[in-house]
Order: structure tokens, then sequence, then C-alpha cells
């Protein structure tokens, strides 16, 4: 019958289309090649030997996706409060599981990997695909937060981007998972950002300070950073160092600062529209200059050409452009292709950091973190250099004003 | 001519075109309701039997499907019981009431056991009423089939193991496809084709024409790109932390570029049939060829509302792309993980894709069962004239 014999060809064909294998090992954080080439560039060494130094001796500290263990400095760390809880943490990390009661584990391998990566460092598998770029955790830099821009964020904004997510971006909103898996969450992520960041400021202090990245390198137990057998690294003078680095990062998480914003003035329908165009005089006068950016009334129009932070790093900072062929070593280490950052066009609304108020005046005197976009300097008195804070209540009425239709409340008018 | 006449009497009656298919005096089709008249082909309740299989694997697809949009897999820890209860002795109340991933993964186990016993009544309904050897075996291939897929799945969740989930979703829709390869071959249609040989079927004309190789082809390539999108689409939904980005985004790519070649292969396929039917209609009256072209539709409208979902996928997964946000509202979509609706549509797309891959497949086995039954007739005609 030449049907049955059909029948079996194609069983046989279709059984072999899939490729077998196992999953790919997650026991280990991936190390942080990219930032290890950047360090040693300038050095044209050998990047290898930092990274898998520094990588294990990170692991002794942080231990391990599946494992995460919190250093003693960080556990107690935080007045009251710790900055992170070894069992929301454990929820948080590991594979996906739920129990019985409905309780989820692995939440971050079932909702942040896939874009994040399971270090934090922005390299997930979808993440070439997002515009922009899944952010990079490991560098401890935050765009949208309450606080100056060099600060880390609080628990609050962090709290406040799972649940808003991040309209117009592939970051979602986690409004609808339980507000203990969000919880958890938030520590991991502070979690792997102090981790990434002890990483980053250790690879650097092993190449500037060790020899690492050189032909010769440490050669002695005693300055390099190989653990011995009992876990702990040859001398105590290294070990006081790492511990140094380890509570800066600690402190900075523990400290931010955040932005004072002022009383905003309560104007009228008619007060409101004047203010508005009192907003867009200073949008595309000299002093804040905003449409040399965002084009005229914030169409997108302007022509520009500039990187993000995590771009700049580990391109024009060390003098490679973009498009430079030895980009390509960086992307074999964990970079995205660059890709150019464009002011946003403000006219369709949708600011990524909150409409409200608030969100806006510290938008702009803060700018956002890792990014061209520049805060503005904030003085009393009005002319010289700085505006004044009516000033910038002025230009977001005006940029209130730009997004009739986005879903943006118009700032507290005295009705 | 009248040689066939004698050697074949078997379904007489059987005037009308097979499928409820006539040919109007005036030359164009009709697609009649009532159904040919005919003797009742051997092994109508395997038939149903594989029907009612059909019936069920599809909401076990949606289900199965819900489980990995839900990242349910590990909801149930254990495996043949839950949570240390025999499968069909866990309490009800909290499987009902319980938290919904667990909701999920224990009614997907449950449905699943329940298609393993109609797996196994049909094969006891094989050999006692079906004539046909090979269906018979065909019937044993499912039974062992769905055997060995609850088994992937068992140790899917022993092993806590990715790649496994994603075997198990790529061989969850073979299985499907032979559910539907048994409902084809048991059909009144399949049995009806035989009686083409009565000189009253319309399809001895001189017209006559059937599909000719190239269609079967594209057919059959129809059928293993539908199969390379779901295993494409498994492995976009089952991606391991630790992939690449590039890996990934050439798996999109590779989607993407096949889903416009399933497209265009559904499309080629059905011309090439409405050319046959028009032909034949002019010429002969002959409407055989529009049980063919009806599930050639049938693929072109899914493979359209498939490409859809696809792309309504990606939205709910990742947001609106950079080159579509083309104003207020496009960009500022907002990604809500685990929102219901978009939950539909993702597993949507999964049991869509499925679709797509049986009705292909049903196609094929008509286009086959079709050539061969009349160029067999045609060939003893050609040999006397
Ligand atoms: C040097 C160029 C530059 C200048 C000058 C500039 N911006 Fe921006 N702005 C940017 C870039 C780049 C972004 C996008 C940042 C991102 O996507 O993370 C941005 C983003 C924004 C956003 C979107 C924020 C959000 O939450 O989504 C607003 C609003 C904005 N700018 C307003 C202004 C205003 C008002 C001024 C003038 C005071 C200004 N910008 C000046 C480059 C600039």
């Amino acid at each position: 019958m030449p049907l049955s014999r059909h029948l079996v060809f194609w069983s046989l064909s279709l059984l072999i289309g899939w490729g077998s294998g196992c999953d790919s090992p997650t026991d280990r954080f991936p190390p942080n090649e990219l930032f290890a080439r950047v360090v040693v560039h300038p050095f044209s060494g050998e990047f290898e030997r930092a990274s898998t130094d520094v990588g294990r001796l990170v692991e002794s500290l942080f231990g391990t996706p599946d494992s995460p263990s919190i250093p003693d400095r960080l556990l107690a760390a935080g007045d009251g409060e710790p900055l992170l809880d070894p069992q929301r943490l454990a929820r948080a990390s590991g594979p996906v599981s739920s129990d019985r009661e409905g309780l989820n584990f692995g939440i971050y391998r079932a909702q942040c990997v896939v874009c994040h990566g399971l270090s934090g460092d922005g390299f997930g598998p979808a993440a070439a695909l997002q515009n922009p770029y899944p952010r990079d955790f490991r560098s401890g830099v935050f765009k949208y937060k309450s606080t100056t821009r060099g600060s880390k964020p609080t628990r609050d904004d962090l709290r406040r981007l799972l649940v808003h997510g991040i309209p117009g971006t592939g970051m979602p909103s986690f409004a609808r998972q339980p507000e203990d898996d969000r919880e958890a969450l938030i520590d991991y992520l502070i979690y792997l950002s102090i981790r990434g960041e002890v990483e980053r400021r250790l690879l650097a202090w092993s190449v500037e300070e060790l020899g690492y990245g050189e032909a010769d390198g440490p050669t002695s137990a005693e300055d390099s950073l190989v653990l011995l057998d009992s876990g702990r690294l040859a001398s105590d003078e290294l070990a006081e160092q790492v511990d140094e680095i380890l509570e800066q990062v600690v402190d900075s998480w523990l400290r931010p600062e955040p932005v004072a914003v002022p009383t905003p003035p309560t104007w009228d329908v008619s007060e409101l529209a004047s203010a508005a165009a009192r907003g867009r005089e200073l949008f595309h006068g000299p002093l804040a200059n905003c449409a040399s950016c965002h084009g005229t009334d914030g169409d997108g129009s302007a022509v520009t050409l500039d990187f993000d932070d995590w771009t700049k790093e580990f391109t024009t900072r060390l003098g490679v452009a973009p498009s430079d062929p030895i980009v390509r070593d960086f992307r074999r280490a964990g970079a995205l292709r660059p890709r150019p950052i464009s002011p946003r066009k403000l006219s369709w609304g949708n600011f990524r950091g909150g409409s409200d108020p608030d969100s806006l005046y510290r938008l702009l005197t803060v700018g956002i973190a890792g990014t061209p976009m520049p805060g503005l300097l904030v003085t009393a008195e009005p002319g010289g250099v700085g505006v004044t804070p009516d000033q910038v209540w002025d230009l977001v009425a005006y940029l209130q004003s730009l997004s009739a239709d986005a879903p943006a409340p118009a700032p507290r008018s005295a009705e | 001519m009248m040689n066939l006449l004698e050697t074949d009497n078997r379904t007489e009656a059987n005037a009308s075109d097979s499928d409820g298919a006539s040919a109007s005096p005036g030359g164009t089709c009709s697609l009649s309701t009532g159904s040919a008249v005919g003797a009742a082909p051997p092994g109508r309740w395997l038939h149903r039997a594989a029907v009612v299989l059909v019936a069920m694997v599809w909401p076990l697809i949606w289900i199965g499907g819900q489980v990995t949009t839900y990242a349910a897999g590990m909801a149930v820890p254990d495996w043949p019981g839950t949570y240390g209860y025999n499968l069909f002795l866990y309490p009800y109340q909290t499987w009902l009431f319980g938290p919904f991933d667990l909701f999920i993964e224990h009614g997907h186990r449950l449905l699943a056991a329940l298609v393993g016993m109609v797996a196994i009544v049909t094969v006891a309904l094989a050999w006692l009423v079906e004539p046909r050897r090979w269906v018979r075996w065909l019937t044993v291939l499912l039974l062992v089939a769905v055997i060995g897929q609850g088994l992937l799945g068992g140790v899917r969740v022993i092993l806590a193991a990715r790649t496994l989930a994603m075997l198990h979703g790529c061989t969850a829709e073979i299985f499907f496809a032979l559910c539907v390869t048994l409902m084809a071959v048991t059909s009144r249609w399949w049995w009806q084709q035989d009686s083409a040989k009565s000189p009253r079927a319309p399809t001895n004309g001189p017209g006559e024409r059937v599909p000719g190789r190239g269609v079967i082809v594209a057919a059959s390539a129809l059928v293993v790109a539908a199969y390379l999108q779901v295993v494409l689409g498994a492995q976009l939904r089952h991606v391991q932390p630790t992939a690449s980005p590039g890996g990934f985004t050439h798996l999109v790519a590779t989607h993407l570029v096949t889903a416009v070649v399933v497209l265009g292969l559904a499309l080629g396929i059905a011309w090439r049939l409405w050319t046959l039917v028009r032909s034949r209609t002019e010429t002969s009256g002959g409407c055989g060829v529009l049980a063919l072209l009806k599930p050639a539709w049938l693929v072109v409208s899914l493979v359209w509302l498939q490409i859809g979902l696809g792309l309504a996928t990606w939205v709910s997964r990742y947001g609106v792309p950079t080159f579509a946000q083309v104003g207020p509202r496009s960009s500022s979509y907002l990604v809500k993980s685990q929102a219901f609706v978009e939950s539909l549509i993702i597993t949507g797309h999964v049991a869509t894709g499925a679709l797509v891959l049986v009705t292909a497949t049903f196609l094929l086995l008509r286009m086959l069962r079709f050539r061969h039954t009349r160029l067999s007739l045609l060939a003893p005609t050609a040999s006397g004239t």
C-alpha cells in the first residue's frame, strides 16, 4: 500500500525534525567578559584571566544562580530593614516552579531572564530584538527614579517600575503578579546589581592595581585574586580591599539621595495656558535648548547621533567608533550591536518615567541617568546659567500640553 | 468504460459525487449539505472514535500551551501522582479552587489521561471492525505515541528540564496529526473514493484531471514547513535562559521567513486546485476536486489567522516593535505579564499552528487518496483506447 509507506516516511522524517539535547547549564553566573575587555583594552593584554579570577572571587561572595548567597557585610547592612532578605532572594532565584499554595519560585527566570539575562547583563536571548535594549543591571545605573542622577533608585522606585512597567518598550507591568513575587524580584534585582557592580569594580581594581591584563600579570598568590583551597584570598590585605569595594557598593544602595520637588504653583486654566506658552519659549530658547535634541515642538525631527552610556563604555570612551570592526570583539564578549539613542518624540506623550508633574519636574532637573538627556541647572534667581523652579514648572506645563492624547493629568489647576 | 461498470458495482447508489459536492446541469459545482447516499462504509465506530480523539486533542494542546504560557510546567513537582495523590484521586476542590497554575497543570494531566483511555478504546475498535491491517496498526501507533507523550511529559517534570518540555510540545503536534490521519482514512469520503470507479460518478469524463505531482509535492512541503514552524515556535517559547541573543534573533527570522513560505504554499495549492475545479466543470462536470479545495481554503484561512496571531503574540510578549510605533497609542503600548487575554492570544497562536499542521496533513492525505484512486481508474481506460 503506497499510502502506508507514505505514513512511515512522514512519521520518520518528522521525528527526526527536532534537535534534541539537554538544558543549558545555569549553575554559574557568566563572568563579565565585556567589562574585563573594556578595562584591559588600553593594555591590550589578556582579559580572560581577570574575568575568570574575579568571577570565582565574586562567586565565593555571592553564590550561584541556583543558590545565591549574601555576603555578611551586605546581610548586616541597613538600619532596621535589611537591604536584602535571604528568603525573598531564594524565591526569586533558581529554576521555575511553584508549590501547592501557589507560591512561585524562580520568578526571575520565569519573568525576566529572557531579556535581562541570567546575571542581569541585559544580554538575554530576546535582548537584541528590544528597543531600547534591556537594562544591564551590573553597572548599577538606573534611568527612572526619584533620586539624583548618580544615585541608586529607592525600593519604592523599583516597586513602581514593576507595577507600571514601561509603556512603549518590552518591559512589562507585573501588576498581576502577587505582591510577594514583585518584592522578591526587587531583592533579586538589587542583589544582581550589587553583585554586578562589585564584579566590575574588582575587575577595574585587579587591572589597575594588581597587574591583571599585563603580559606577565600577577605572579605570586599573594598578589593575585586566586582563591586558596580554604576559599580565602592569600593575603589579608587583598581581602580587606575586596571588603572595602563591597562596602562602597552596598553603601550606595543604602543612601540614595532623593530629589526634592518644590510645591507646584496653583494655576487656573488661563494661567496654565500662559505657563505652557512660557515653557514652549524655554523649550526652544537657548537656556534649556530642548529643541536642539527633541526638535521643534518636541516632534522628534532633530538629527542627532549619540549613544547611551552602556554603549559608550566599550566604544567612544575607549576611542573606538561604534562602527569600528573592533567592536565585534566586544560583541563576542557580551555586548549588543551599538544602536544610536534618539531623543524621544515628545508630542506623543508617554513619558516613561511617569507623566505626573512631580516625576516630570524631577526628570527635567535630573535628566536621565545613562543617557544624553541632561538635567537642568536650577537656580533660585532668574538670569544667568540656570532656570528657576518656576521655569521648570513652566516646562512641565508645556510638556503636558504637548501630548493632548496622552493620559497625562494636567498640572494641578485651581478649579 | 463498460468494463469498469462490470468490475465495480460496490456502491452503485452513489450517483452524486462524494463529500456532498454535486454538479448541476449548468456545469458549476455546488456544495450541498446532504450527504451522499451510499452503503455505510465499514468501521463507522472507529471513525467516530477518531473524531472524538481529534476533538479532545485540540483542547489538550490548548491547555498544554497555557501551561507553558503561564510557566506552570513545574506547578506540580511529582509525577505520575499529583502532590502524592493518585492522578485521579487528587481532591477536586483544591484542584478547581487552588492556584491557577496548579489548576491548568493538573487539568492537563487529567485530560491527557482521558485521551489515553480513548486511544485504548480506539485500538480495540480497530481490531474489531477495521478491515485494513495498516489502519489497525496505525491505531496501535497512536496508542504508543500517546503513552510516549505522557512519559515525556512526566520525565520533563521529574528532571525539571525545559528541553524536554519543548520536545513534549513538538511531539504533541505529531500526535494530533496522527489522530487526524486516522480520522481522514476512516472517513466516509475515504471509502467512497473507491466508488469513483462507478460509472455514474462524474469523474470519468474525458476532461478528467487529477492534482498533479507538483501540487502533491507542494502539499508535502506545506506539511513539512508547518511542522518546522511548530518546532521553531517551540524553541522560541522554551528558550534557554543562557541562549545567545544572536541565536534567538536567528530563530525569529527563520520563523518569519517560514511563515511566508507556508502562506505561499497554501495559496499556491489552493489556486491550483481552484483552476482544476474550474476546468473540470467546463469539460466534464466532475466536482470531486472540491473535496480537496475545501480543506485547502481552510488551510489558507488558518494561515492568515495564524500570521495575525503571531504578530499579536509578539506584541503581547515584547511590545510594539519600534518600526510599528506610528502614533501615541502604538508608542505607549504596555506589555502586561500574565494577563489573561494576552495569554489566550499567545496560546491561541500555538493551537492555531497545530490546526494549520493537521489541516495541511488532512489535505495531503486527501490529495494522495484522490489522485491514487482516480489514476488507477484512468489507467485501464487509457490502455483500452
Ligand atoms: C542632548 C540632547 C537632549 C537635550 C538637550 C534634551 N533631551 Fe530630553 N531626551 C534626550 C534623550 C536622548 C532622551 C531619551 C532617553 C531614553 O530613551 O532613555 C530624552 C528623553 C526625554 C523625555 C522622555 C522622558 C521619559 O520619561 O520618557 C522627555 C520628557 C524629555 N527628554 C524632555 C526634555 C526637555 C524638556 C528638555 C529641555 C529641558 C530636554 N529633554 C533636553 C536628549 C535630550
